[in-house]
């Protein structure tokens, strides 16, 4: 699936389960992997995210699909406090 | 080296090993799925010889296999850059 690297910018991310995550704001290119290797996000769902600064980097690993939305897999338990349930 | 999509979309021009200019980067192509770089997407320099290229609409397509430096330019290897092939 061949998809235009602009017409990622602005998309919602998503989790699997539906839970809002962000806004894409860039991507990072890694040139050696010749593979995007990041997406640059802001308006971050603070509720899932403890973030001090403007935005997060997520990894484009955990990313399942992107075409009108952004679906990265869901990372949530893995943020959440120990004991925290 | 890793760089911002937006910046290197900025710092657009393309140069071949050659020292020939290429043309302007205008976008990237992607797989969304994995993330991996398929091409670049070039709107042609003025008196470019376009015929070898793969083409879409009125840009070059080339391979990002073919790059092979970024910093300053973008310098792609125009041997590998006209193979009709993109893997």
């Amino acid at each position: 699936m061949r998809t235009e690297l602009t017409s990622l910018f602005g998309l919602d991310i998503y989790t699997v389960n539906g839970i809002y995550v962000g806004k894409v704001v860039d991507l990072i290119i890694d040139v050696e992997s010749q593979s995007v290797s990041g997406i640059v996000a802001n308006y971050i769902n603070t509720d899932v995210f403890d973030v001090a600064g403007d935005g997060i980097i997520i990894p484009y690993r955990w990313v399942v699909t992107a075409a009108d939305i952004v679906l990265i897999r869901d990372v949530i338990r893995r943020f959440q406090k120990k004991g925290d349930d | 080296m890793k760089y911002y999509a937006k910046r290197l979309l900025d710092n657009k021009k393309i140069m071949s090993t050659d020292a020939k200019e290429l043309g302007m980067l205008e976008d990237i192509h992607i797989n969304a799925k994995t993330g991996s770089i398929m091409d670049l997407v070039v709107s042609p320099a003025d008196g470019l010889d376009v015929a070898k290229y793969q083409k879409e609409e009125d840009y070059i397509l080339i391979p990002f296999s073919a790059v092979s430096a970024v910093k300053d330019y973008i310098i792609v290897d125009k041997d590998k850059a006209k193979s009709f092939m993109t893997r």
